[in-house]
């Protein structure tokens, strides 16, 4: 299975850096879904948390949440939709997480945390 | 309590259920704003009408909670709006109008008006269980997952003074799930085991629930009230 591999950036706390990438987020899954590809989000763990400020917090929770619903679609079409999140330290491992779940093609709508900073944490 | 609170989208359904809660419990100061002309709520309701997502849209809101002269104890970002399309076929206008309205005008809000919070005040931000995905709503999924976030990050950094939470309502009876073609909203009302849609005055319960110290040593949560829908 082919598809894309998203990676978060970093944003200001203006709401048009935020804007702006959970467009390129967008942009990116219309792309792929309308070549019936999968695609991964790969966002940090802390920002699914809050912890490195509203803007981050905004586009990684985002991306989750519309993960989710791509990967509904997806399933109709055999294609799917996922996030990885990644503790800084685990950075380099989550680029070879994030191309297992495209390759794999059964796991669908799934967040995959890399590293244990989630641990004793809110489920996102 | 007495002070000052604020809910967006308070024309009808959802946030006008909300001020009318706050307007009917205790001697609070009720801020309504609504980009709708007619805003035709209870008289001890202040009406300001305003794009919330225009620039000067937030700092109309903060003048109004200035001339109200009472101390901002309650925010509650619920004005939103749905532009539903399968992924495929979501148009740049539509995911940008849905990104917009949802969560850039409550973070523009937000920023502006924390600074006017009391201590122990408390923000509430509308999300949707759609947060947890739904079909055909990439938009609004998005939308409601950033609120999500802004909610998280928020409770970090206003706490130890001020709470932020979210609640996320399921398929509540309003204007907005009425425009749901009938047989698919039965289809949904069949999976939700509490066999019927939510009312607007079971979300202003919650709402007000955690803009009260009845909820005091809550931050940072999401609070979903869908009948319980996320388990069917």
């Amino acid at each position: 299975m082919s598809g894309l591999v998203h990676w978060a950036v970093d944003v200001d706390e203006d709401w048009a850096s935020v804007l702006a990438e959970l467009t390129r987020a967008f942009e990116a899954a219309r792309s792929v879904a309308q070549v019936e590809e999968s695609i991964v989000y790969v966002v940090r763990q802390d920002d699914l948390l809050g912890r490195r400020g509203a803007g981050n917090a905004m586009v990684a929770c985002g991306l989750l949440s519309a993960a989710r619903t791509a990967a509904l679609e997806g399933a109709r079409k055999g294609w799917t939709a996922n996030v990885v999140a990644f503790d800084e330290k685990e950075r380099s491992v989550a680029e070879g997480w994030a191309r297992r779940l495209l390759d794999d093609g059964s796991v669908n709508g799934e967040l995959i945390r890399v590293g244990p900073g989630h641990i004793g944490k809110t489920l996102a | 309590m007495n002070g000052t609170m604020v809910v967006t989208g308070a024309a009808r359904g959802i946030g006008r259920a909300i001020a009318e809660k706050m307007a009917s419990t205790g001697p609070l100061t009720v801020i309504g704003v609504d980009i709708a002309p007619e805003l035709a709520l209870s008289e001890s309701i202040i009406p300001v009408q305003v794009d919330l997502t225009s620039i000067e849209g937030p700092g109309l809101v903060r003048k109004a909670v200035e001339a109200s002269g009472s101390p901002l104890l309650g925010l509650v970002n619920n004005a939103g709006i749905t532009r539903d399309a399968r992924l495929v076929n979501l148009t740049d206008e539509d995911f940008a109008a849905v990104l917009e309205i949802n969560l850039g005008a409550a973070y523009r809000l937000t920023s502006d008006l924390a600074p006017l919070m009391s201590d122990s005040g408390s923000i509430v931000n509308i999300a949707s269980r759609a947060y947890l995905g739904n079909f055909g709503q990439f938009n609004y999924s998005m939308s409601k997952g950033g609120v999500v976030g802004m909610t998280r990050a928020m409770a970090l950094s206003l706490a130890p003074h001020v709470r932020v939470n979210a609640v996320a309502p399921g398929l509540i009876s309003s204007e907005m799930s009425m425009a749901i073609p009938e047989d698919i909203r039965e289809k949904m009302v069949d999976s939700i085991p509490l066999d019927r849609m939510g009312t607007p005055d079971e979300i202003a319960n919650t709402v007000w629930w955690l803009l009260t110290p009845l909820s005091s040593y809550i931050t940072g949560e999401v609070i979903v009230v869908g009948g319980g829908r996320s388990l069917s």
